[in-house]
């Protein structure tokens, strides 16, 4: 199926999800305005502590608000276009993924679109504030070539997320209860990766940069665009961890999928 | 009459409880990330106090406590009680609950009461561990301190549980829960202390953090451990807890009438 293709199916099956979420335009409010406002205290949090102290281990106020908005704007990209992938254990348990598996479209892109999590706009939009905020006023030496950079670590960045989602979500095929909140633990180890993971011991820097690497969302951009010289390179690693997230993932959803057997009724 | 009353809402508690036990999976997912969370937290500030002996009046010894002691209020009436309630009023399984004799807020608050001792316990074995692998506790020397620090936890569960259920009566007006619980645990966490000491807050914030019912959730109980209120200052915190605690309830009790009508309203 050609990528034109795909594209296509996407929208048409986004566009009816959207329909469905306007229907009850009242929640569709309040989410979107609690995910914004749970993001915004943590700014008030990073706030309060800069108006204190200069610097967190030589990280100044703008460098850290960047790495911290941009696990909530990925957040935000994820929730909004591929939110399906949290409503894969309801697929599987009451063996809703059938109808998916007899249509001639790939199954990953309509998980994709079983959802759509509105409250990703306020995470999108205060995330997207907050993100440019720090750039605009975070002593940035702008040149084409970094500005190039950054929009590629931002594409990275996106993949990543959704790409741990995908995996964290197909446990669903293994652990087969209502309320599996592995996938949730897993979303919740990109807490780590909101402050610079110097602060961590070994191990958990190992994790957040290898298995789940969450810190190419936040960390490594970082140290590119603040030119953090003792860092100086590793961002080259982000497409590299991008493209290998994306391939496991995809990797233990077809496993999961080979090992789906519907339900009994 | 009375004592029957009390058998009654024991067992209710009792099987929340049970309840709690026979989902734990869940629980102990939920407390995983919770570790998580605090791991997090506790080596952000780890990092901030780096080079510095005090930062807002707090040492790092008292910032390791006030983080302990955080998690453990926070931790005491968590998710089960605020999915519990909005949960029976967006499946329409209340209009069962209006049927029963039984005040419908003494139920979930006897409730709220049964799982919170699951989680207590819970949260108490993690701090433990923890405080084991870390020095520097800052332990409270006198007994009284702890009794003290105990009616104020139980304080902090009444008047948390008022805010929840305000918070989840609201979801007769919505069809989902999910935005209200998040603002909910937003703005506790905010203006309880949860997040910084109050004292980090710019004065006008701090004054007004002080006049709202949050901060008796997690501001009055790290005070009392840590010893910065006095034993006449800790009483009068108490008391204001409970002042909070009663109002919030009778809140509770005015807009769950009101609530309801509009339920008949809707038709069921």
């Amino acid at each position: 199926m050609s990528l034109g293709r795909m594209f296509y199916l996407y929208r048409r099956l986004y566009v009816q999800q959207l329909k469905a979420i306007l229907e009850y335009n009242k929640d569709f409010y309040i989410l979107m305005c609690s995910a914004a406002l749970t993001q915004v205290l943590g700014f008030i949090f990073l706030w309060v502590i800069y108006d204190r102290i200069p610097d967190i281990n030589g990280w100044q106020f703008w460098e850290v608000t960047f790495m911290y908005a941009m696990i909530f704007l990925t957040e935000g990209v994820a929730s909004l276009f591929f939110e399906g992938t949290w409503r894969m254990s309801r697929l599987v348990n009451f063996g809703e993924m059938d109808r998916y598996l007899l249509r001639p479209v790939p199954v990953v892109l309509q998980v994709f679109c079983t959802g759509i999590g509105i409250n990703g706009l306020g995470n999108l939009l205060i995330g997207g504030v907050i993100v440019w905020q720090s750039l605009a006023r975070g002593h940035v030496d702008w040149t084409a070539g970094k500005a190039a950079v950054v929009v590629l670590l931002l594409v990275t960045a996106v993949i990543i997320r959704v790409a741990i989602n995908l995996a964290g979500n197909s446990a669903a095929f293994w652990i087969r209860n209502a309320g599996n909140a592995f996938p949730l633990m897993v979303h919740n180890l990109a807490d780590l990766a909101k402050y610079p993971i110097t602060l961590f011991p070994q191990a958990i820097r190992i994790l957040i940069s290898t298995v789940l690497p969450y810190a190419f969302i936040s960390f490594f951009p970082a140290t590119y665009i603040f030119g953090k010289s003792e860092w100086s390179g590793w961002w080259m690693l982000a497409p590299v961890a991008a493209a290998g997230m994306a391939l496991a993932s995809y990797g233990i959803f077809r496993f999961g999928l080979s090992r789906y057997e519907s339900t009994g009724n | 009459m009375p004592i029957a009353r009390l058998k009654m809402y024991r067992s209710i508690a009792n099987r929340s409880l049970q309840n709690v036990l026979a989902y734990r999976n869940s629980y102990v997912i939920n407390f995983l990330a919770g570790t998580i969370n605090l791991l997090a937290i506790y080596f952000l500030w780890k990092g901030i106090y780096s080079g510095r002996t005090e930062v807002g009046g707090y040492t790092w010894d008292q910032m390791k406590t006030y983080l302990l002691i955080t998690y453990l209020a926070n931790s005491v009436l968590s998710w089960y009680s605020e999915t519990a309630i909005s949960g029976k009023i967006l499946d329409g399984s209340v209009a069962v609950d209006l049927l029963k004799p039984i005040d419908f807020q003494s139920a979930r608050f006897a409730e709220t009461l049964g799982s919170s001792l699951f989680e207590g316990a819970q949260s108490l074995i993690l701090i433990t561990v923890f405080a084991l692998c870390i020095t520097g506790i800052a332990f409270p020397g006198s007994a009284h301190v702890y009794v003290l620090f105990i009616i104020s936890l139980l304080g902090a569960v009444l008047v948390k549980f008022g805010i929840v259920y305000l918070a989840a009566l609201v979801c007769f007006w919505s069809t989902g829960s999910m935005g209200i619980v998040w603002t909910r645990i937003a703005l506790t966490n905010l203006l309880s202390g949860a997040l910084v000491p109050l004292v980090f807050f710019p004065d006008w914030l701090e004054r007004l953090a002080l006049m709202l019912p949050f901060q008796s959730i997690i501001h009055t109980p790290t005070m009392i451990f840590l010893e910065q209120a006095g034993t006449w200052e800790s009483l009068r915190l108490i008391g204001l807890q409970w002042f909070w605690g009663i109002l919030l309830w009778l809140a509770g009790k005015a807009m769950w009438s009101w609530a309801v009508r509009q339920v008949t309203i809707h038709g069921g």
